[in-house]
């Protein structure tokens, strides 16, 4: 896979994934557990894919998978929302629990149905999910691109989202349940139901994200769960100031940092300097942070994000 | 007999017996969940399967091999205490500890550097690698006081950051501290200086050198933490500011003060929980892809034991010993992580008990108003 490709997976990657976080932070409910949702959603549809017998024709298997892929993991995320709208629980302990048990259900039953640590993705049966081979286009006459589709979704899902957020009744009304879930609540607004939805529609998007993750690998060892890309899009999140062109934005610098580690070797003056390619690993989440510090200063999240509504404290 | 029954129902009222009830049913539910999955993979297999995650080393019948096992369990529970007792410290700040891992981390590259590397004394060993983790971790509290950086981020970021530092030191620190050929970093034996001593402990366990001094430290520091928390005006301080920071400023807490602290002394314990896994022997760092789990098992004993140093003893026992009863059922065509399937589920379970607890308040209160009513009748 060349770098420019990868790069733009990552950016979709993450870019899906955070975008998809957002509605469950707008709505105020923290998005940590988009790792266990990447993870549950790639998993179910992993199975799936290696399940469907080859006679279905390559367009319908695509879309099954990614049908299961968003709904398995919409409904993983009812999970957190379940226990932190209606039961009040913490959200930080929830979305954990969701983590794990994500990557721990994955590799039991992987380990149990297909005989192997390893789930395979990319066999050439089912290349077809390999999605970067779909589109095998003239790109505006460049010869062989490769064009992947998932950056095509990334990027029409940006500005659908801008207006979904901040054009649509259903957007401002989730905005705000995460400012001020009290006085949305005496607006007639349904609290914990806007709360529901934000969460499912995060669970779903993220499962889509990873869905796409395990396809960029021949085989994917869920051990690791989505090794922590659901964490790297909260962050993008935050440092994108929840706000859809700037996570945007986010994503691309992450990815930027994400994608010179694995090619700075291919890159003659940076392989000159010797630097250990842990450092070229470890930039990413350095910038990450710096980055953080500067846009911290002045909250600007959710004024209710990671609080329960409390009817009886209005 | 009034007396005997007075004393039980106000035992029965008290907070902390709530607490307790809700753990265990947490526990059991968790359990049974386990046991249903254990049924869907291997039926028949299932029963004994369970039996192996419950009983651990019970099922050995050799009483040496029993024993054996049993010190196996406490030793690896030590480090899980410390971990847990982590987490407690920065969330009675308010604040969430998800950066324990690369703490942990930070506080074994100290290890291996001092301890396998340069075989210093242990306790020298463990006091530099506590305050490698404790400063890691003030980073955290720093970013959270001046810049206001969340502190889950923060620390999932410095986990990170703590893999690959780590990682690329260790993987080229060289022979005494690396084996390259297992790609893990080089044990400490029970020779070297760095190897927390036995004190005779090993004795009682069918000579298994892991258990040690290790368990009788951790024992101390619970209480010290306990003392810390509930006697102490830094204690007091830190969970005024958890409960409500401006309040705390009202009251002339500083909240910088509060918050670095905490951070820091939560860093210092998982840097402990590194030192009591590593500086006997039976873990090594091996080179990952992902910080270690530990951090978040963390969590998981530190909310089932409720949030008390004292249930956090019993909780990180009851979760160390399920965790290795796992590793028992791979021959019996199980995944050792079923019983992390357990454990999260009663993590996740353990969500619920603030609002388990509001309904057993509710139903006393409706029960003693039925109780007041029921009396006056009667002296009508």
């Amino acid at each position: 896979m060349s770098a420019v490709l990868f790069l733009l997976a990552f950016v979709s990657i993450l870019t899906i994934v955070a975008l998809g976080g957002m509605f469950s932070e707008k709505s105020g409910t923290v998005a940590l557990s988009l790792e266990g949702c990447m993870t549950f959603g790639a998993f179910t549809a992993g199975m799936v894919m290696y399940a469907l017998p080859s006679t279905v024709p390559a367009g319908i298997s695509a879309l099954i998978v990614i049908l299961v892929a968003i709904v398995s993991a919409g409904l993983y995320s009812l999970l957190l929302a379940v226990a932190c709208v209606t039961f009040k629980a913490n959200q930080t302990l929830v979305g954990t629990a969701l983590n794990i048990l994500a990557t721990a259900l994955a590799v039991v039953l992987i380990k149990q149905i297909t005989k192997t640590e390893a789930l395979p993705v990319g066999n050439s049966r089912l290349s077809f999910m390999r999605f970067y081979e779909i589109f095998n286009v003239n790109f505006f006459g460049m010869q062989g691109v490769r064009f992947n589709w998932l950056i095509l979704i990334a990027l029409v899902l940006v500005p659908i989202i801008y207006v979904i957020i901040y054009k649509t009744r259903f957007g401002l009304r989730l905005s705000s349940c995460g400012e001020n879930p009290s006085s949305a609540d005496s607006l007639g607004i349904n609290v914990n139901k806007t709360r529901y939805i934000g969460i499912i529609i995060s669970g779903a998007l993220a499962g889509f994200g990873g869905l796409f993750l395990i396809t960029m690998n021949s085989e994917w060892e869920f051990a690791n769960g989505a090794t922590g890309f659901g964490y790297l899009a909260l962050a993008v999140l935050i440092f994108g100031q929840w706000k859809p062109l700037y996570i945007l934005l986010g994503a691309l610098i992450f990815s930027g940092f994400k994608t010179l580690s694995v090619f700075y070797s291919s890159i003659n003056f940076l392989e000159k300097l010797g630097i250990s390619s842990y450092f070229y690993l470890a930039l990413p989440y350095v910038v990450c942070l710096i980055v953080l510090i500067f846009t911290s200063k002045k909250n600007v999240g959710p004024k209710a994000l990671g609080e329960p509504y409390d009817k009886g404290k209005r | 007999m009034n007396k005997v029954k007075s004393f039980f129902s106000s035992l029965i009222k008290k907070d902390s017996t709530k607490t307790v009830v809700t753990s265990l049913w947490c526990a059991m539910l968790g359990l049974i969940l386990g046991f249903f999955i254990l049924l869907i993979i291997n039926p028949s297999n299932a029963a004994y399967g369970m039996t192996s995650v419950l009983g651990n080393y019970l099922i050995f019948s050799n009483p040496s091999d029993r024993l054996n096992y049993f010190g196996q369990t406490l030793a690896k529970t030590a480090p899980l205490i410390a971990m847990s007792l982590s987490i407690l410290v920065s969330y009675k700040a308010g604040l969430f500890n998800l950066g324990a891992s690369g703490q942990y981390s930070i506080a074994v590259l100290v290890i291996c550097l001092l301890g396998a590397g340069a075989n210093w004394p242990w306790y020298i060993v463990m006091v530099i690698a506590m305050i490698a983790a404790a400063i890691w971790s003030a980073l955290t509290g720093l970013l959270k006081a001046f810049f206001n950086v969340n502190e889950v981020i923060s620390g999932i970021m410095l986990n990170w950051i703590a893999l690959y530092l780590v990682n690329g030191i260790l993987s080229n620190a060289g022979e005494s501290i690396w084996d390259g050929a297992h790609s893990e970093s080089v044990a400490i034996t029970s020779a070297s200086n760095s190897f927390i001593p036995s004190i005779g402990l090993d004795k009682l366990f069918a000579g298994n050198s892991i258990v040690g001094l290790g368990m009788i430290l951790i024992l101390i520091v619970v209480i010290i933490i306990f003392i810390l928390l509930k006697k102490t005006t830094v204690g007091y301080e830190l969970k005024a500011t958890g409960l409500n920071s401006d309040a705390a400023r009202y009251a002339g807490i500083s909240k910088v003060k509060s918050i670095v602290i905490a951070t820091a002394v939560s860093g210092a314990l998982a840097g402990l929980a590194a030192s009591l896994s590593l500086q006997n022997g039976f873990t090594s760092w091996r080179l990952s892809s992902v910080p270690p789990e530990i951090g978040f098992q963390g969590i998981s004993s530190a909310f089932l034991g409720g949030l008390h140093p004292i249930g956090i003893i019993f909780s990180s026992y009851f979760i160390m010993h399920i965790t290795e009863g796992g590793s028992m059922i791979t021959d019996l065509g199980f995944s050792p992580e079923t019983a992390s399937i357990m454990t999260s589920v009663i993590i996740y379970l353990s969500g619920f008990v603030f609002f388990i607890k509001e309904v057993m308040r509710k139903y006393e209160i409706k029960n003693e108003l039925n109780m007041l009513s029921r009396n006056k009748e009667n002296k009508v």
